[in-house]
């Protein structure tokens, strides 16, 4: 996986550089950003089954997915949705960590959307669930960090759209 | 691949958040990000007096070695390899791990060295002088960041 530091340093290899000018810029802004990423990585990971849980309970609960006939319905279908789910908030928070989202495209976005439509699964509600994700991760981590796990949620977004 | 990518790849494998030990591993690493980035600075305009000053000692220990028969050529040659040795170097301070030093310029090495005739003992002499000044100029700071990777960097000759 690529991730922001080696995305950095592999470029200045190939041309025998040290790390200066605009790449040293780069590597020194992400630095000043590192501790707002581990904070939200500590209370993402510490938190998440209730991330999940709030999620479904803003986007999907009340709907009639949950009902008999729909794709959360039996219960079986119900866990795999938020085992999903914790798959997406999970490698989001990598991405965030690198503030990179190459992750995203090799762990999760390939072969998702054929995955999903072989077993039914509908986009429409997926979709929906991130964008509330997005929004019980920023309560829980703030809006600065919030805002940049906004980013790689979004990125699985629009993979899937 | 950087300490982050590291914790990243051992907490996917695992199926995991990262957890409380590799956190803090991460959030140490970004605390002294500014002696980091001052280490690495300083390796990089220093890297031509390193390597001059690094090649007088070692010339004075091990007078018979490739780059100090006269040849020229040779001798450019060998002093440019241990300039990219500081730079990689300097990758590793970055990047929290010894990962670039491994990748682009130890595996395989031994194979390049032999090849070229040039005796790994006194290479393991030359990189050694090359830490030797490189601490000097280095504050303590950042020479604690910094010596390890050197000191693989000799282990590895």
């Amino acid at each position: 996986m690529q991730d922001t530091i080696t995305s950095i340093i592999n470029p200045a290899d190939e041309k025998g550089n040290y790390i200066e000018g605009e790449a040293l810029d780069q590597l020194k802004q992400y630095f000043q950003s590192g501790a707002i990423r581990v904070k939200a990585a500590t209370l993402i990971g510490s938190s998440a089954a209730s991330i999940i849980g709030k999620t479904v309970e803003k986007s999907l609960l009340y709907g009639d997915i949950t009902l008999p006939g729909g794709n959360m319905y039996p219960t079986r279908r119900y866990a795999a949705c938020l085992r999903d789910l914790t798959y997406f908030l999970r490698y989001a928070t990598y991405a965030m960590l690198a503030a990179d989202a190459s992750i995203l495209d090799e762990r999760i976005l390939t072969g998702l959307k054929d995955t999903y439509s072989s077993l039914g699964v509908p986009l429409e509600p997926t979709i929906q669930a991130l964008q509330a994700m997005k929004d019980v991760v920023a309560e829980r981590v703030g809006s600065e960090a919030g805002q940049e796990m906004g980013i790689y949620i979004d990125h699985i977004i629009t993979g899937l759209g | 691949m950087s300490v982050v990518a590291k914790v990243i790849a051992q907490s996917d494998r695992a199926n995991r958040f990262p957890g409380s030990a590799e956190l803090t591993q991460l959030q140490d690493y970004f605390s002294n990000s500014s002696v980091r980035l001052s280490a690495a600075q300083k390796l990089a305009a220093n890297q031509q007096k390193i390597v001059d000053e690094g090649s007088k000692r070692f010339w004075a220990q091990c007078p018979n070695t490739p780059s100090n028969r006269g040849d020229d050529k040779r001798t450019a040659l060998c002093q440019r390899d241990q300039g990219w040795y500081i730079r990689l170097v300097s990758y590793c301070i970055l990047a929290g791990n010894a990962k670039p030093l491994e990748d682009i310029g130890l595996d395989g090495m031994r194979d390049m060295y032999v090849s070229l005739q040039v005796p790994l003992a006194n290479l393991r002499i030359a990189m050694g002088c090359l830490k030797e000044v490189a601490m000097g100029l280095l504050s303590s700071e950042e020479a604690a960041l910094a010596g390890p990777y050197f000191d693989q960097l000799v282990r590895a000759f």
